[in-house]
């Protein structure tokens, strides 16, 4: 599949796609700049937490869903190798949700001094959050990646710009539901 | 559980790391806030141009590994027709995207009320930034991505978070150049 794209094929099957990515990260950007920011008293402390959340679409979601697309290319995909590929992806979550939890609450003691924020809310506020969107993440990427590639659509192409605006627009709704259900204030 | 050691040991350093230069690039934001407040309609729309850089890197990155993995390219530091048309093919979309973009952004601060201040500066400053860093970045993804596969390392793993973090980072800092050196 991969091996008959020519530039043609590449711009026609992407950028629809970084279209719909585009609209997707501006109503973000959109939502994030006036009903969270605003809104809470904390913010000045959630700001540390917003670009690393952000980054998790890169840094987990990005390669699981490159992973499957490789492993539907290749001819390797199974469930199997999904379920693996889903477990590392959580395990590395959780991992990255701690490490986040441990810097933003080292800036905010010793850098920032903000003390707005309870120390447990530094650990469950990515960890929650960063849970819930993957729990929307992994099931729509690989449901689109199957779809994409029995199109006969090149999954690389396709998937990851239409994955960016989901997965931070859900980063987004995943953070605010977080922030609420721990009323945080 | 073969294939889930691989991911975790070869993804566990890198994600570490990129979240490391997310909070780091988050810092540099905060800390040049003023500089970018000149030009309010930046601050709406750097997501979407940190994005559009990402999401071409991810995509180049994805077609490399399978292009080594199908074998399509071979995992020689060379140029093939293949590399070309790769390369010639994310190009024009990025342009087109950045065309949407500025056009969206345009329309934003229009319907919005953000003040636009000198639009042709700006759209300049977006687009010499954005090329600049998809260059650099193809041709650091090109070369890293043969040197992991040749060490048996899944190229995916490694250089997707490694990308889009450094993408976050270099898209600010250049905009921050530009504004100091132009404004």
């Amino acid at each position: 599949m991969s091996t008959q794209d020519t530039k043609g094929r590449i711009i026609k099957e992407t950028f629809p796609s970084e279209v719909v990515s585009i609209i997707g990260d501006i109503l973000a950007g959109i939502i994030l700049t006036l009903l969270i920011l605003p809104i809470f008293k904390s913010f000045l402390a959630l700001i540390l937490m917003i670009p690393a959340l952000l980054s998790l679409r890169g840094n987990l979601s990005g390669p699981f869903i490159a992973r499957t697309s490789r492993d539907l290319i290749i001819g390797d995909f199974s469930k199997r190798s999904w379920i693996e590929n889903v477990l590392a992806t959580f395990a590395l979550a959780i991992l990255t949700a701690i490490f986040i939890g441990i810097l933003s609450l080292i800036l905010d003691l010793f850098v920032f001094k903000l003390n707005i924020l309870l120390i447990i809310h530094f650990f469950l506020i990515p960890l929650i959050s960063i849970t819930l969107t993957l729990s929307i993440s992994i099931p729509f990427s690989t449901g689109l990646n199957y779809l994409a590639f029995i199109k006969g659509l090149n999954p690389n192409n396709v998937v990851s710009p239409i994955m960016t605006a989901v997965d931070d627009f859900s980063t987004v709704f995943c953070f605010f539901l977080t922030l609420i259900m721990l009323g945080v204030p | 559980m073969k294939y889930f050691i691989k991911i975790f040991k070869e993804s566990i350093i890198i994600v570490i790391l990129s979240s490391l230069i997310g909070l780091v690039s988050g810092s540099v934001l905060t800390s040049n806030e003023e500089i970018l407040y000149t030009l309010p309609i930046l601050l709406l729309i750097l997501p979407a141009v940190n994005s559009l850089i990402g999401d071409m890197s991810t995509i180049l990155v994805s077609r490399l590994t399978t292009h080594l993995y199908i074998g399509t390219i071979v995992p020689k530091f060379k140029s093939s027709k293949r590399i070309r048309e790769d390369l010639i093919g994310l190009l024009i979309t990025l342009l087109l995207s950045l065309a949407v973009l500025l056009i969206l952004a345009y329309l934003i601060g229009v319907l919005s009320g953000v003040k636009i201040v000198n639009p042709f500066l700006m759209i300049g400053m977006i687009s010499l930034t954005v090329l600049i860093i998809f260059f650099m970045l193809f041709l650091l993804l090109f070369i890293s991505a043969i040197f992991l596969f040749k060490r048996g390392m899944d190229p995916n793993n490694f250089l997707i978070p490694f990308i889009t973090s450094l993408a976050d980072f270099l898209t600010p800092l250049f905009l921050i150049i530009f504004i100091t050196i132009f404004i």
